[in-house]
């Protein structure tokens, strides 16, 4: 088992946690305030670069020099370790990480950059950021405190049928660094677990990319939502209530496309979308429009909320009707 | 008698595909034995004539016409391939490093053109986002409230008790100054400029 901090922490920022479902945001500082994780957040961090970087828009040496100057935002403010909340934030940094610690010439390459930006104070230095021991996902920060998680747990969730998606840029592009499966990913099944969930597990299609496929969304859409598609028939061919996410681009692709793919294909999935966090934060009681951000969604999750009124009612914590959606 | 004659093969293409910064130390190219497990996970292959397959092999056999080859544009980057191989290549990362050469070349900037808008506000505001010139067809895909949602974004973030996503000053006169000192100013010019 890999080591897994719960301390001096920089919650990495992502551009579309940020403007799609601030949400996951939100309710991952609401659970980490509860199981004791030391974080902070810097508004001087600029994002990773992940979309630009896979509409081929980006090369690695700018991408690079944007990340050694977050590492060294990190380092400074003594918050060594990096948690994402985003699989491309993962595989971009650790990707930078690597590049930086293995690639001379790219590392006096990023410094010269710093220094003709008069940035010299940033130069990255080989081994400031250990990839496989400084930079994780969220995921796995609440993996590592599964019991602390446990024992916060005030809704009861246990009537909904749920499944998994775990991010592709998590699971398969670093894959001796992943925990809980590559092939047949648990990760995401397992916090589920901890708040007293049991998924329903394996599926057909279960590791099958969302099918955002960063351009193949925009440039070949039939192709990337047939993809979404696939998953989604697979889904409903198991009577799912209830995907979770780690990931804002697959859970954009899933909750803000489910609705077209319905009309399409003349069909109904009815398949609610939250990220792993918003779900441990519901089970924990936090109020779905100041916590979770359900008014950021497509899919309306007040249906879902409704299915759990008992249990919702029963711990006085949600009141569905408190404000309309924006949806 | 026969005489045995050695092949005077050129490998200089995986040679630049294994020289490039994108390139891992630990790329196993050279091992990949054509067992076709690539091939057989691509959700790129299923949908499209994308074969991660046979453009290994085609590096392998230098054929440089795997670059203007317009199927390599068809690759998801989910990187399944890279997950299931047996020789510990990497397809989408020899698939990125393609469309790389292809956009050095000149001919792969007509692929990236339309994605140019998220250079400009990635250097405007330090933060990335889905480019504006694709934001009517998400509207139109997703419905008016996703129009609501970017309107009040910010309005919904201070209800969260989360601040603003866009940088300060400074740290964003940082961000574009790298991206000037980078070449990343410059490539962008030049990709807007084949329109």
């Amino acid at each position: 088992m890999k080591f897994i901090p719960d301390k001096d922490i920089l919650l990495f920022k992502s551009c579309l946690v940020n403007v799609e479902y601030p949400g996951i945001e939100s309710s991952t500082c609401y659970i980490f305030d509860r199981i004791d994780v030391d974080y902070y957040v810097d508004e001087r961090q600029s994002c990773c670069t992940g979309l630009g970087h896979y509409y081929d828009l980006f090369d690695q040496i700018s991408t690079t020099a944007l990340a050694a100057r977050n590492f060294h935002i990190a380092v400074e403010t003594g918050h060594k370790n990096i948690a994402v909340m985003c699989a491309t934030c993962y595989a971009i940094l650790k990707k930078s990480a690597k590049i930086l610690n293995q690639n001379e010439e790219a590392r006096n390459k990023v410094n010269e950059i710093l220094d003709d930006s008069n940035l010299e104070k940033r130069e990255y230095t080989q081994g400031d950021m250990d990839p496989a021991q400084n930079i994780f996902h969220v995921a796995e920060i609440f993996f590592n405190k599964r019991e602390e998680i446990s024992s916060q747990v005030k809704v009861d969730l246990t009537g909904l049928r749920v499944a998994t998606h775990h991010a592709c840029h998590y699971c398969k592009v670093h894959y001796n660094d992943t925990i809980e499966g590559v092939r047949d990913p648990n990760l995401i099944d397992k916090l589920a677990e901890a708040v007293g969930v049991e998924t329903i597990g394996w599926y057909d299609h279960k590791r099958v990319t969302c099918g955002a496929g960063f351009r193949q969304r925009f440039t070949n859409k039939e192709a990337s939502l047939a993809v979404t598609a696939g998953k989604l028939q697979a889904l409903k061919e198991n009577k799912v209530d209830l995907l979770l996410h780690m990931c804002p681009n697959c859970q954009m692709q899933f909750d803000r496309y489910q609705p077209y793919i319905e009309e399409k294909l003349d069909t109904e999935f009815n398949i609610f979308h939250l990220n792993i966090s918003q779900f441990i934060a519901l089970a924990f009681g936090a109020d779905p429009y100041k916590i979770l951000g359900i008014q950021t969604h497509t899919v309306p999750i007040e249906p879902l909320l409704k299915k759990l009124n008992y249990s919702l009612e029963s711990n006085q914590k949600v009141d569905v009707k408190a404000k309309k959606s924006i949806n | 008698m026969k005489t045995i004659k050695l092949k005077k093969e050129s490998v200089q293409l995986v040679k630049d595909v294994l020289k490039d910064i994108k390139a891992s130390p630990d790329l196993g190219i050279y091992k990949c034995v054509q067992c076709g497990m690539c091939t057989s996970v691509c959700p790129g292959a299923r949908q499209t004539e994308y074969d991660p397959r046979d453009m290994i092999r085609r590096v392998l056999e230098d054929d440089e016409t795997v670059i203007d080859d317009d199927n390599i544009w068809n690759c998801f980057s989910c990187y399944t391939c890279n997950s299931v191989c047996p020789s510990g290549n990497n397809a989408s990362e020899i698939n990125q490093i393609l469309r790389q050469m292809s956009i050095d070349k000149g001919e792969g900037m007509k692929k990236i053109v339309s994605f140019a808008a998220y250079g400009d506000s990635f250097m405007e505001l330090g933060v990335g986002s889905i480019p504006n010139n694709f934001f009517d067809v998400m509207v139109k895909d997703v419905g008016p409230g996703y129009m609501d949602l970017k309107i009040n974004i910010e309005d919904i973030r201070a209800d969260l008790g989360l601040g603003s996503y866009i940088l300060p000053e400074n740290a964003i006169d940082e961000v574009e100054s790298i991206l000037d000192n980078s070449g990343f100013k410059d490539r962008l010019e030049k990709i807007k400029r084949c329109k």
